[in-house]
């Protein structure tokens, strides 16, 4: 017990007395004695997972999606052709930064497949110039074919298969920043044949061969066109201003001779911001005519269509198809969150097979309503829900935006 | 047997006892002015750099740090922040001039380009930019202004400089220069970081015309740019605005609780710094004496007051945060019906140099940064007050002289910021002045008079109070106890008299005071006043707030 005692007695001596060495005089011996004590702990900083995962994120993986060199090929390569994945190769600061080649080549989860290479220089003379030539191949083994014109039945689903080689090049001036005026030339070698969708019929079993221009043939195209862009969007994911495109396009054929037109393009997109930028209605009119001469056909394949995540929503892709056509589109946008947009939509169009019944009337149509994940720049990702049409409801969740 | 029991109880309770009560309310050091948070070599100090995606994540869907109502603690005994590797006490402590404030930390007062040489790429930040070095080898960050709006950012970060050097942050050395885009060379030795692949490799020619093209060309042909000299020493990366360094022993108050970063949100919403956040800072570490200790700057001014740093600022900075979820899931709900009030602030047309600035609609108390910063959400009245009263130290002639100092090329540039910022200073300082009892600097002369002035009646934001109450007690430093001593007085003007026998009774005694003002709620907050007694008389050594 006396041990005990003892024992507690010095303990207790010791602890004042190291008390008594410890209390500080002063403010600044306090603060100092609490960096000494920091100093006894002090350690490296050990950065957390979700650190080194946004650290990588911004510093290594944005040069993998996006990287020089070799990089993977992601997304899609047409409308309904499901998601796409590849390898690519590029090189965007070819000449002393004035030029980019890329060459890439992807298959999608419906087996498609496409390769191409394309050299282009955006800016030559001080901006003024745009040159650009590309070699490609398109394999798209099940292309929806309904059947042309506007009374296209739902019920006559069948597909097709297009093959497309194609090389060529164009050229562009601006003489103001935002207006961009030129020409290219394109030689082309499409190749129909029968659908590879199984649970789809073949074209051939449901049509007649005069009911699709084209199929069947083979033909190969000099394709030669003018065109006049006007773009004063801004932001480029466009809060206001406009963006307009005209496009003349003469097809001939070079093999048969059988299929030589004309096609006349004209797009016309207007944005009108409020509430400083952050409500947006937009509007989009676009027409399409052909002509042929006596005796000379427009194959179905180059025909305008309808229908689909960036025309008429409430319809499957390529749901309508003539040699012409007429859209317009309307959505009504608000920011929910910097980066993140509602939209409801109408869309509202029609394929005819005559230029003379290309107006207003007896069109097809849809609304609905969507989300899009944005940037200044463009829409990145984007879900659109159609509903309204003699085709049922659709649902889009695709990469890019509409117009 | 039992003597010695009683022994050990006796002095087990002593060393308790002395354990809990060994240190006094205040020493005799008290008011300290200068913090000597660089007593301890700091040279294992190491890089924590954040990046955006982070910084962005853990703030706005965490909550960082410590989120607690208690008084700033880093500072001294009289409410007052100590000059540190944080903050010099500049225009709030001191007389400025209006010259020493518009040169703010600037050693030179213009600056030329002969001589100089391209010296790699920049490394951070949306600003298009590259690095020079002068003859001497002294590396400095060059910067443009964006076309759409000319002298924006390089204006803003001009103006950002001098006002918060001289609230007394540490900034870095900033200027303006024209630069001939012909006349640069390219030192062999440049390097830039591919902006295409992320590898290292030669500056060439062509990257500088991709920064030129980004930039706003005068008619002369030349680029008006913003030279950042870069700071003394090795750097550490950027500080927090929470917890603390692990690798820094004189990093012992957690940032949350620092006044000066508490009180930013002050300053932050005077001259409008949404981008008040972490990685817009910087740790340098410094060496002196044989010893290294961090110096930590605000950083990266371009992107305050109307500017966007590379286009007009958003209309959304400064009134909500990035992400915030009431206004976003009214907005959904209602198909955009749901407006949200700054969508509805109508800019007035002024040159493109201001970018988007105002002060009509703009209201210091709901004003918020990019997003949550943990410093700011700590914020309390007495930390607000500090700032308020720094702010309320800038006079008309030094906003002028420091808008000036950003040589915007139209004077109507130049009128419209400094009236916005003259306004903007009258509703912030009108606003924070107001929430605590406002009386400062109190004096107790040796005959029991009591002076002290009304900070807000001062800077002309309120009148005087309908009376004072005033309570004296007298203080045990030792024990840290109070016991009134008198009753409680009311007195109209700022002056009062201790009650007879108090100032004999010791070495310490302290008033309470507030102030009854139908406007101003805030003011029957109490201040408390503690006074020691010492060879000159009665010095002020403690405020509570």
């Amino acid at each position: 017990m006396i041990r005990l005692a003892g024992l507690t007695l010095l303990i207790s001596v010791s602890s004042v007395s190291s008390a008594l060495a410890q209390d500080p005089d002063t403010r600044a011996d306090a603060d100092r004695q609490r960096r000494e004590e920091k100093a006894r702990e002090v350690r490296s900083y050990e950065p957390g997972g979700l650190e080194r995962a946004m650290a990588f994120a911004e510093d290594k993986a944005i040069f993998i999606v996006d990287r020089e060199g070799f990089y993977p090929k992601l997304g899609s390569l047409t409308t309904g052709s499901g998601f796409a994945y590849g390898i690519g190769f590029r090189d965007r600061d070819l000449f002393e930064n004035k030029g980019s080649f890329d060459i890439w080549t992807a298959g999608s989860t419906r087996r498609y497949w496409a390769a191409e290479a394309r050299l282009t220089f955006p800016e030559l003379l001080g901006r003024r110039l745009l040159l650009e030539t590309w070699v490609s191949r398109r394999d798209y083994p099940k292309e929806n074919f309904y059947g042309l014109g506007p009374d296209a039945d739902r019920d006559d689903r069948s597909d097709y298969a297009l093959r497309t080689d194609f090389f060529g090049g164009r050229a562009g001036f601006r003489p103001i920043s935002f207006a961009l005026v030129g020409g290219g030339v394109e030689y082309q070698t499409p190749v129909v044949g029968s659908g590879r969708d199984e649970g789809v019929p073949n074209v051939e079993d449901v049509f007649e061969p005069e009911d699709v221009p084209g199929f069947g043939d083979s033909a190969n195209f000099l394709r030669t066109n003018l065109f006049v862009e006007i773009d004063y969007r801004k932001p480029k994911n466009a809060r206001q201003g406009g963006w307009y495109r005209f496009d003349f396009a003469n097809y001939d054929d070079r093999s048969a001779g059988l299929y030589n037109f004309n096609l006349y393009d004209a797009d016309v997109r207007q944005f009108f911001g409020f509430l400083a930028g952050r409500r947006v209605v937009a509007l989009r009119l676009a027409a399409s005519t052909s002509t042929t001469d006596d005796g000379d056909l427009m194959p179905f394949y180059y025909m305008r269509t309808l229908g689909g995540n960036d025309t008429l929503r409430g319809f499957r892709e390529y749901r309508f198809r003539g040699p012409h056509a007429i859209l317009t589109q309307a959505e009504y946008r608000w920011e929910i969150w910097s980066g993140l947009d509602a939209a409801v939509f109408y869309d509202a169009g029609k394929v005819a097979d005559r230029r003379a019944d290309l107006n207003f009337a007896d069109l097809e149509s849809d609304y609905g309503f969507g989300f899009r994940f944005n940037t200044d720049s463009a829409i990145i990702f984007r879900v659109d829900a159609g509903f309204g049409s003699r085709d049922g409801k659709h649902l889009y969740i695709v990469w890019g935006g509409v117009f | 047997m039992r003597v010695t029991a009683v022994m050990v109880v006796a002095l087990a309770a002593a060393g308790a006892s002395m354990g809990w009560s060994a240190s006094p309310r205040f020493y005799p050091d008290d008011p300290v002015w200068a913090d000597d948070d660089r007593a301890i070599d700091a040279s294992k100090v190491g890089v924590i750099e954040d990046t955006n995606g982070y910084d962005f994540l853990v703030n706005t869907f965490g909550e960082q740090g410590e989120r607690r109502d208690v008084r700033a603690m880093n500072v001294n005994s009289v409410d007052e922040v100590p000059d540190s590797s944080w903050f010099t006490n500049r225009i709030g402590r001191r007389r400025m001039t209006v010259e020493e404030v518009v040169n703010g930390p600037d050693q030179l007062t213009r600056i030329s380009l002969d001589g100089w040489v391209v010296s790699g790429g920049k490394a951070t930040g949306v600003q298009p930019g590259f690095r020079m070095s002068d003859p001497k080898g002294q590396l400095y960050q060059i910067e443009v202004d964006p076309p759409s709006n000319p002298e924006l950012a390089s204006g803003a970060e001009i103006i950002g400089t001098a006002f918060y050097h001289a609230i007394g942050y540490h900034v870095v050395e900033v200027s303006l220069a024209d630069i001939d885009r012909k006349a640069l060379v390219i030192s062999e030795k440049a390097t830039i970081r591919d902006p295409l692949n992320g590898r290292r490799r030669q500056l060439r020619k062509y990257d500088l015309d991709s920064v030129f093209d980004q930039a706003a060309r005068r008619k002369d042909g030349r680029y008006r740019v913003i030279v950042s000299r870069f700071a003394p020493g090795r750097p550490a990366g950027n500080f927090r605005y929470y917890g603390t360094r692990p690798d820094d022993p004189n990093d012992i108050v957690s940032h949350e609780h620092r006044r000066e970063l508490r009180a930013a949100r002050v300053f932050g919403a005077w001259l409008n710094h949404d981008d008040s956040r972490g990685i817009n800072s910087l740790d340098m570490l410094e060496t002196a004496n044989g010893k290294a200790w961090v110096r930590h700057y605000m950083f990266d001014f371009g992107s305050i007051l109307g500017s966007g740093t590379v286009y007009a600022q958003r209309h959304r900075a400064g009134n909500e945060y990035l992400f915030e979820q009431k206004p976003g899931w009214l907005t959904l709900a209602t198909l955009g019906l749901y407006v949200r009030p700054w969508m509805r602030i109508d800019y007035p047309d002024v040159p493109a140099s201001i970018g988007r600035l105002e002060s009509e609609a703009f209201d210091p108390l709901s004003w918020k940064p990019e997003y949550p910063n943990p410093a700011f959400a700590n914020m309390r009245p007495d930390d607000a007050f500090w700032a308020a009263r720094i702010v309320s130290r800038f006079t008309n002639g030094m906003i002028r002289g420091i808008v000036e100092k950003a040589q915007y090329s139209d004077p109507r540039a130049t009128d419209y910021m400094t009236q916005v910022l003259i306004a903007r200073r009258d509703k912030v300082v009108a606003a924070w002045l107001n929430q605590v009892c406002p009386v400062i600097d109190p004096s107790l002369a040796v005959n029991g008079t009591l002076t002290f002035a009304n900070a807000a009646v001062d800077a002309g934001v309120a009148t005087m109070p309908d009376e004072y109450s005033l309570q004296w007690f007298r203080f045990d430093n030792a024990t840290n106890t109070r016991t009134p001593a008198g009753d409680p007085a009311s007195v109209r003007a700022p002056s009062a008299q201790a009650p007879a026998g108090l100032l004999a009774s010791g070495s310490f005694v302290g008033v309470t005071v507030s102030a009854r003002h139908a406007m101003h709620a805030g003011w029957a907050r109490p201040a408390t006043f503690f006074f020691r007694l010492g060879s000159a008389g009665w010095g002020l050594v403690g405020v509570e707030r």
